[in-house]
């Protein structure tokens, strides 16, 4: 059961890598800016969560659902795996996005022709 | 301090950044309305290419662009934050239901979307401002798919997928 959370996280993180891979989406599109990207990003939220718990403004909650391994104090170790979620999910959508409102013009372009 | 008064500070910090990537869109973009069309990778050739061939094309803006990365597609950003912002209300709910995450009522601002405090909901837009906004002001490497069709997220490409 403590193992819920984290599975669930992965199992999430696998279908991003998935669809990175099959669209070439992040990774896939250029792997250093995108583990440059990833890793800020992880280490950004990492510090305001950080503070957030610092100041008591939130904690971890008692919960069946995690591991209990924590990398600081309130912070769960699936924190992290939840941030590299939120991170690669963003940029896996900004780039189907761009993708999707680049094509829009050419097909308007071909319907005219 | 409260949730709010720590968001603002993440956030500014996120603007400092998007504001970087918009200002150097406009330094390499200032003379290139010409060019924003085609891709600008020189890889895309094709029609688009064909279109600016008799235009003088500053050297100095595709030199500039192979090595910088696109410009930020904010309407991409847009839709991105459309999804995402959603996305949090129902996973933010669920992870609060079942009580992975408790927060100091004296501290937060007391406005929910269903149990989600607002405040977390910084968080998402951050993301989407942020990750968009590095990933435009890192340089592209030379031999990534994205050196090869260059701004699957950004400007315009002028034909070919």
């Amino acid at each position: 059961m403590g193992l819920l959370y984290l599975a669930a996280l992965t199992i999430a993180l696998t279908g991003m890598v998935v669809l990175d891979r099959r669209f070439g989406l992040f990774f896939w599109a250029d792997a250093r800016r995108a583990a440059v990207v990833l890793v800020a990003g992880i280490a950004f939220f990492l510090v305001w969560d950080l503070l957030g718990i610092g100041l008591g403004i939130f904690f971890r909650g008692e919960t069946s659902f995690m591991t209990g391994l924590v990398i600081a104090p309130e912070l769960p170790i699936e924190e992290v795996f939840f941030l590299a979620l939120l991170c690669y999910l963003t940029m896996n959508a900004y780039a189907a996005a761009g993708r999707m409102l680049a094509r829009m013009p050419a097909d308007r372009r071909g319907a005219a022709s | 301090m409260t949730y709010w008064t720590l968001n603002a500070f993440f956030l500014v910090a996120v603007a400092g950044v998007a504001v970087l990537a918009i200002q150097r869109a406009w330094r390499l973009g200032a003379r290139g309305t010409g060019a924003r069309g085609t891709g600008s990778g020189g890889a895309g050739g094709g029609g688009a290419g064909g279109a600016v061939s008799g235009r003088i094309v500053s050297a100095r803006t595709v030199a500039a662009r192979t090595v910088a990365g696109p410009a930020v597609s904010w309407p991409a950003v847009g839709i991105t934050a459309a999804l995402l912002l959603v996305m949090t209300a129902v996973f933010d709910n669920i992870m609060i239901g079942v009580g992975l995450v408790g927060y100091d009522e004296t501290l937060i601002s007391g406005a929910f979307i269903g149990i989600a405090p607002l405040e977390d909901f910084a968080y998402t837009v951050a993301a989407v401002v942020l990750l968009p906004s590095l990933w435009a002001l890192l340089p592209v490497s030379s031999g990534s798919a994205s050196a090869r069709t260059d701004s699957a997220s950004a400007s315009p490409p002028g034909g070919d997928a």
